[in-house]
This record gives structure tokens, C-alpha cells and sequence, in this order.
């Protein structure tokens, strides 16, 4: 039995403890698994509802059916689940840069359940942002179940990513880059291998549950050289309409917010405004995949007007589901509103120049698309990955890399955060690997603290003083009262040199008439960074560190810099 | 030493014994009560592995208006400066994160169900999670205010017990209160616990500041229970296991804090006490 369990021990340590590779390709494939399973059990429920609710969608009483699902969607999350609305692919990221991402394991599925209501219901948003949250919560809690560290933690986080990504778009790079390029933000070595072996396992898994799935199938674009030209054009207006869509969808959130009204009023009155605007223009509603295959295979009806007129409407669709208490993505309507500025392009192309011997309709749809989801998200490289392969059109790979490279850097100077990064930017909280901010948001002020310094009595004698200072090499020393050993202020050795220089005065001064009582001070409770400030604005270089009115220690700029150093190389190691 | 209590303020008349609950124990530990009063329905708290998400029933939220005023005068009538907790991080908008750098948390026996119920019913799921994780010590207090002058401590020779013990010792010290040990002899003898702390150094401070050590045989678990003082703190090691095992073994923590309605001071397998 001793053998068994020694030999046991011995292969975890080999395979395991000496390297953790093993581990978590196994552990990230089994995150894949489950999140892409995740993901289909979402696809194919919504397909079912909204197959089931589609003979009932063109009754007069059906503009409520999205006011039902978000008041549905958004009781559970309210009331039941107990988790706020809205996409939470910030929440993610939050995780990731400042706990390590840990993650709730309801969030593990509270996001399918009100995202399928929402959707299902008809809302305009996509469901890929709520199993991106599943998929990493699931990967958060075997790394949890598992025990493992915080960068294991991490890597496991974007495994669940990537395999909800690539199962619910059946696209595997395009998993992969989003969890790398949105999620983890950072291209390691370490984190690629498990992150694209749980990407094509959440795949597979899409592929055998659901076989020969392509989710939009066209004829083979002939794009050509001259489209070039007005792919840039299409590259500016797409980025245009990026701005818009981010800045419509942030404001229509903080109306809501901001109106007094219950959370149940705001998810009546946003979903019966969607089923309002989806009486007129179905576009609008749910996900809109088969508007976005009707437009990609060319048969999409509707004239130059109308589609320019649905592009503000799914916007506002759009922002009316997710911001007055709905649940889901904004990936798809991304995709729906790209699909429509590419084809309202396309048909100002030929009006405009009737002879221009341009690639089809459902090729500047895919551009389009391109060119939103690089705007919004301002990840070109999803963009470009997730189009190519939900399409299958690399003919189309030169002009779709020009829009995307141009969206996404016009989005990014006109609006420099992107959808998903603007809320923890402005809480600043967006603390990406090797930054700055980062470094210094894990550094903990309670290990930077130097203790063991000698205090002194108030009341001390100048001339005792002295006679400490000799067997001492400390620069600063607290002064605290006797009875309540509270701090009373620093003597510097700097600021005593008048008195220490007259031995006149040895016998004549006590230390409370001569300590520094307007030094600042830090408590346990500031940042680091708010303590940097204090230090950099009153040109210090040591901050004793107060709590309760008791000296804890000092805290120095070398010491910082030391530690500042150390966490450095750890968080930009391949390791 | 700057340790620090966190309170979940809670502005009802419960919620008013609790936190007086907190700021004696405060005062007699020399230690700083931290008031948080929620503005949300929720919190968050991220632990080294986990992060217990803790839903709070409306009463929390009673008044607004007045929660602080109302802390405030309970620090000022046990003669203690306020300090309250604002959290600096929100997870969602509506769901802060509440800091762990804490030396003691204080909860009711449930933070999820209504004061009604709780009395001495069982401890609630988000409390155990939080015994499970946490770095600190849990004061879960009596029902009604009820200062305590000696403390006890339930050593069953675990990792967690002698933590327990260890933070027995320290509160003894710092307290100048008397401490008792209470031993439940299920599969040793006297020997092998006096053994034990022999061999964790505990035996001298043992020595120094325990009168008595009471060793009673399995069966009478009840009587112990019974011979524990009704105004003693007493300081416990929780086990830890899972919801099975409570089920198919039950949970001595479960039996004592549904018996006995002193404080309980309950150290968790994270909690790491020094002496």
C-alpha cells in the first residue's frame, strides 16, 4: 500500500510540482470542455425559444415579449442570483487584474439563465459576453477545486474564455486571441498553450453536439485590389459608428441608473420599447444571426434608407436591453450593426459610383462587421479571427486586416477605452499585467512597512536623547506618550542639528519641544499609490506609516523601489 | 498591537446588541471596532481562494438616516472613537468589496436570514464559507448583549483547536481574564492532549494562565457543554470539511453554537494565530 501511495506521490511531483505545464493543459482542457458545453446548452436553448416565440412575433400584443423576458431576466438576477445586469465581461477582467480571478461559482451560470431570457425573449444582445463570464467561472472554480495559485488561477480563467468562445462561434483562434487579447491582456507562453488547447476543446465539443455547423454560409467573395480603397472608406465610418454605439449604450446606462425607478419598471419600460421598435424593424430582435446571413449571402431586402434607419435602431435597441436591466453581450449586436453598416456602404458605393467594379453586398457586410467588432472592443485581432472563421472568408483576409488595423485605431483615438474597459478605467481599475498601476495595486503596504524602529518618550530629555543617538542608526524616531503610547510626532535627525550642536541646550530641551508634528502620515488603509503621491507632492522620502494614533512603521521610497523591482520581474517572467 | 474588528452594522435593535457585542469585546481585547454600514443588499469579500459573496436580508439597510448616528452613539457610550469602513473597490456597481485585512470579523449567526430567525438556529452558509476562508478569527455573538468575564476554550487537539487554544491564550493575556480548558476525550487520553501542547510550546503559557483543564469522557459532551460558564467567551477550532461530511458526521461547531448562547470566538483551518 506504501509502494502505491509513494509511487502516487512521486508521479504527481514529477508531472505536477516540478512543472505546472501538464497541469494546466489538463485542467484548461477540462475548463474548455465544460465551458463549451455551457455555451451550446445557451445556443441551443435559444435557437429552441426563439424558434418556438417566432409564429407569435408578428401579433399586435407581441411588442411585450421582450418586456416579459427582461422583467424575468432581470427578477433572477435581482432577486435570485443576487448579481448586478448587464454583460459582465468587465467584471472578468476586474478579477483578473486585481484578485487573481477568483469568481463566483453562480456566476457560473446565472448570466446563461438570464441571458436566455433576455435573448429568448427577444432583447437585442448577443449571448456571447454571458458565457464568456460562465466559461471563466468555471475555469476560476476548478483552479478553485484544484487549489492552485493565482497565475495558475489565471491561466484556467482564460481557458474557460476561450472555450466559450470558440464553442459558441465554433472558432477556436478567434477564442483564443479574445481570451489572450481582451481577458488576460497578456501574450505568455505559459498561458497559449492550455488557453488553445481548451479553445479547440470547447470546439469540439460544439462541433459533436452540433455537427457541420458553420454559422454563416456565403458563396466565395471576389474581393480584388480595388476594394482597397473603399475598405478605408468603410474602416472610417465603421469606427464612427463604434463611437456612437459605445457612447449610446454607456449613457442609455446611466439614465437608467440615475431614474428612480424600480429595477422591474426600467426592464418593463426598456424591453416594450425593443418589442416597439422590433414591430417595425425585426432586425432589431434577439441575436439577429439570420439577418446577419441573409445580408452575408446577398438576399437581405430592405432599401438604403431602411438599413440606415436600422442601424440607429438596433443601436438603440441594443442599449435599451442592456441598459434598463437586460442581460447579454454586446458581441452580437456588434456583429448585426457591422453586417448593416457594411451593407448601407455598399449600396452608397454603387449610387455613388454605378460603374465601380466592387466585391458584393456580403462582402462589405463582413468588413463591416470587422470593423465594428475592432471598433467597440478595439481588439483588432478578434475581429479579424472571429470573421474569418464564423465565415469561413479568407479571400477577404487583406481588406478585413485594413479595416480592422483602421477601426480600431480611429475608435481608440476618438475614444480611447474601449467598451469593456471604460467603467474600470474610470474606477481605475483597469490594471493590466506589468503596469505601473498594477505593480503597485499588488504591492501591499502592510509588507513595505520597516519596523523595529526605537521610539521615544515626549518628555525625554534632549540629553538622553543624544546618548541613544550614538549606539543608533536610525534617521527618524517616533515620538509617542507615555501613558497612552500614542504618536505624537518624528524627530528627524536633519531638523535637530541646531540643538544637537549646542551642548548648551542638552539639559534644556525636551523632546515635545522640538519633534516634527506636521509630518504626514500614512495609515494601513491607503493605497500605495495614494502614499507615492503624499511623498512625490511634499518632497519625502520616508512617511511613518499611523493607526489608531500608534506608530506602525516607516515606509521608505527605497524599499518600494526594492519590492517595486521584485514584482516586476515576476509579472513580466515567461514563468 | 493595532488589531481590528469588522462589524457589519446593522441598524435594528438586534443589530444594536451585536455591535455592542463587538465593541466590549473590542475593549477588552484592546482592539479598534471598524463599523461597516452597507448602502448595497450585498457585499463581496475575495479570500486567498475563494470569494463569498454575502446577500443581506433588508434589515441591514433599516434607516439609513440614522445608522450612522445611531453607530456612533454606541462607540461614544462604550467610550470608543467611530471609525467606520467605506469600501474603496466595487466588483459591479452595486457590489462592493469589503477588505479582508482584518483581525476579527463579527457576524450574527446568519447574515442572510432575518433577525427573527436567528436566536440560536444553525449557522448560516455565507458564515461557514467565511469560516472556511478566512485569515481571522469570527466573533459570532450572543443573541442579547452579554459582556463576558472568562473565557473558554474547546481543545480537541485539531490544527484548528490548537489555534483556538493559542488565541484563547492571547485574549486571556491581553484581557486579564481567567481561561479554562474544556477537552472532550473521543479517542485519546489526558496524556496524549498535555503531549501535544507539550510539543507546541503551550504547555508554560498554559501553565501560567489556565486554571483548570476539564477532561470529560464522549458521552458527556452535553454536560461540558452545560459546565461552560453562561458569561464565558468561548474560543473554538472549526473543522472545515464539507456539507457531506456535516451531513454524515454532523458538525461539533453546529452542536455547540445551537446549545450554548455565549459568544463564540471560532478560528477557521486559514486562520493563522500567533502568540
Amino acid at each position: 500500500m506504501s509502494k502505491i501511495k509513494h509511487f502516487y506521490k512521486n508521479l504527481y511531483r514529477r508531472l505536477f510540482q516540478l512543472d505546472d505545464r501538464l497541469l494546466l493543459i489538463i485542467a484548461g482542457s477540462i475548463a474548455g470542455i465544460c465551458s463549451g458545453l455551457a455555451a451550446v446548452a445557451l445556443r441551443l436553448s435559444l435557437e429552441s425559444v426563439l424558434e418556438i416565440l417566432h409564429p407569435f412575433r408578428h401579433y399586435g400584443w407581441a411588442f411585450i415579449l421582450p418586456a416579459v423576458g427582461a422583467l424575468l431576466s432581470s427578477f433572477y438576477l435581482e432577486k435570485i442570483a443576487r448579481e448586478g445586469a448587464g454583460h459582465g465581461v468587465p467584471e472578468v477582467i476586474y478579477s483578473v487584474s486585481r484578485y487573481g480571478g477568483i469568481l463566483r461559482f453562480r456566476s457560473s451560470y446565472s448570466r446563461l439563465i438570464s441571458s436566455f431570457l433576455t435573448i429568448g425573449s427577444g432583447g437585442s444582445a448577443g449571448p456571447e459576453a454571458p458565457v464568456v463570464m460562465s466559461g471563466s467561472a468555471i475555469g476560476s472554480n476548478i483552479a478553485k477545486f484544484l487549489g492552485l495559485n493565482d497565475r495558475q488561477r489565471i491561466t484556467l480563467v482564460g481557458c474557460g474564455t476561450a472555450g466559450a468562445i470558440a464553442s459558441i462561434f465554433n472558432a477556436p483562434i478567434a477564442g483564443m486571441v479574445f481570451a489572450i487579447e481582451v481577458i488576460l491582456g497578456e501574450w505568455k507562453f505559459v498561458n497559449i498553450i492550455p488557453i488553445a488547447i481548451a479553445a479547440v476543446a470547447g470546439a469540439q465539443v460544439s462541433h459533436a453536439i452540433i455537427p457541420d455547423q458553420v454559422i454563416f454560409n456565403h458563396l466565395p467573395f471576389q474581393v480584388g485590389g480595388a476594394d482597397i480603397l473603399p475598405s478605408l472608406g468603410l474602416a472610417v465610418v465603421a469606427a464612427m459608428v463604434s463611437v456612437l454605439f459605445t457612447k449610446v449604450l454607456r449613457q442609455t446606462g446611466k439614465i437608467a441608473k440615475k431614474s428612480s425607478l424600480p429595477f422591474w419598471a426600467r426592464a418593463i419600460i426598456g424591453g416594450s420599447t425593443v418589442g416597439i421598435i422590433g414591430m417595425f424593424m425585426p432586425v432589431v430582435l434577439a441575436e439577429g444571426y439570420h439577418s446577419i446571413q441573409s445580408m452575408i449571402s446577398g438576399t437581405f431586402s430592405m432599401g438604403m434608407f431602411f438599413v440606415f434607419l436600422a442601424v440607429f435602431a438596433k443601436i438603440f435597441a441594443t442599449a435599451m436591453t442592456l441598459g434598463w436591466g437586460g442581460s447579454g453581450g454586446i458581441f452580437a449586436p456588434c456583429l448585426v450593426i457591422g453586417s448593416l453598416t457594411g451593407v448601407l456602404f455598399h449600396k452608397m458605393l454603387i449610387i455613388l459610383v454605378p460603374s465601380f467594379g466592387c466585391a458584393s453586398e456580403g462582402a462589405y457586410a463582413l468588413l463591416g462587421m470587422t470593423g465594428l467588432v475592432s471598433g467597440v472592443m478595439q481588439a483588432p485581432l478578434t475581429g479579424i479571427f472571429l470573421i474569418v472563421e464564423i465565415t469561413g472568408g479568407y479571400e477577404t483576409i487583406l481588406p478585413l486586416i485594413v479595416v480592422s488595423s483602421i477601426s480600431s485605431t480611429m475608435s481608440h483615438y476618438i475614444e480611447p477605452a474601449s467598451f469593456y474597459f471604460k467603467e474600470l478605467i474610470e474606477r481605475g481599475q483597469f490594471l493590466r499585467p506589468g503596469t505601473d498601476a498594477r505593480i503597485l495595486s499588488d504591492l501591499n503596504i502592510r509588507e513595505l512597512i520597516e519596523t523595529g524602529f526605537v521610539k521615544v518618550s515626549e518628555n525625554m530629555v534632549f540629553r538622553k536623547f543624544i546618548e541613544l543617538l550614538k549606539t543608533s542608526d536610525q534617521n527618524f524616531f517616533p515620538v509617542i506618550e507615555d501613558g497612552t503610547q500614542e504618536y505624537k510626532g518624528v524627530i528627524q535627525i536633519s531638523t535637530i542639528r541646531k540643538f544637537a550642536l549646542d551642548p548648551g541646550m542638552y539639559d534644556m530641551v525636551f523632546l515635545n519641544q522640538i519633534m516634527d508634528t506636521n509630518v504626514l502620515t500614512a495609515s494601513l488603509e491607503n493605497d500605495l499609490q495614494e502614499v507615492l503621491d503624499m511623498m512625490d507632492i511634499n518632497h519625502m522620502d520616508s512617511m511613518p506609516v499611523v493607526e489608531n494614533n500608534r506608530f506602525v512603521g516607516m515606509i521608505s521610497k527605497t524599499r518600494i523601489l526594492d519590492l517595486y523591482r521584485r514584482e516586476l520581474i515576476m509579472q513580466t517572467s515567461d514563468h | 498591537m493595532n488589531y481590528k474588528l469588522l462589524h457589519i452594522f446593522r441598524n435594528t435593535p438586534f443589530g444594536r446588541e451585536t455591535f455592542l457585542q463587538s465593541l466590549y469585546f473590542c475593549k477588552i481585547i484592546n482592539a479598534f471596532p471598524v463599523a461597516y454600514i452597507p448602502k448595497n443588499d450585498k457585499f463581496l469579500m475575495y479570500f486567498s481562494n475563494d470569494a463569498v459573496q454575502v446577500d443581506l436580508d433588508h434589515s441591514y439597510l433599516t434607516s439609513p438616516d440614522t445608522a450612522k448616528g445611531h453607530a456612533e452613539d454606541l462607540f461614544k457610550e462604550m467610550q470608543i472613537k467611530p471609525m467606520f469602513y467605506e469600501p474603496k473597490n466595487y466588483t459591479a456597481s452595486t457590489l462592493p468589496d469589503i477588505s479582508t485585512n482584518f483581525d476579527y470579523l463579527c457576524c450574527p449567526r446568519s447574515v442572510s436570514d432575518l433577525s427573527s430567525k436567528i436566536g440560536l438556529g444553525h449557522i448560516g452558509p455565507k458564515v461557514r464559507r467565511m469560516i472556511k476562508h478566512s485569515p481571522f478569527p469570527i466573533l459570532i455573538t450572543s443573541p442579547v448583549f452579554k459582556p463576558w468575564k472568562s473565557i473558554s476554550v474547546f481543545f480537541g487537539g485539531s490544527k484548528n483547536a490548537l489555534n483556538a487554544l493559542k488565541l484563547g491564550l492571547k485574549i486571556a493575556i491581553s484581557s486579564g481574564f481567567g481561561l479554562k480548558i474544556y477537552t472532550l476525550l473521543e479517542k485519546q487520553d489526558k496524556a496524549y492532549y498535555k503531549d501535544l501542547i507539550q510539543k507546541e510550546g503551550l504547555a508554560e503559557p498554559v501553565k501560567q494562565l489556565s486554571g483548570h483543564w476539564h477532561f470529560y469522557e464522549k458521552k458527556d459532551f452535553n454536560t461540558m457543554l452545560y459546565d461552560v460558564p453562561h458569561d464565558s467567551l468561548i474560543v473554538l477550532g472549526a473543522y472545515g470539511h464539507g456539507i457531506i461530511k456535516d451531513i454524515l458526521l454532523g458538525s461539533k461547531m453546529e452542536q455547540i453554537q445551537s446549545t450554548v448562547t455565549n459568544n463564540l470566538l471560532i478560528t477557521g483551518p486559514y486562520c493563522s494565530v500567533k502568540l
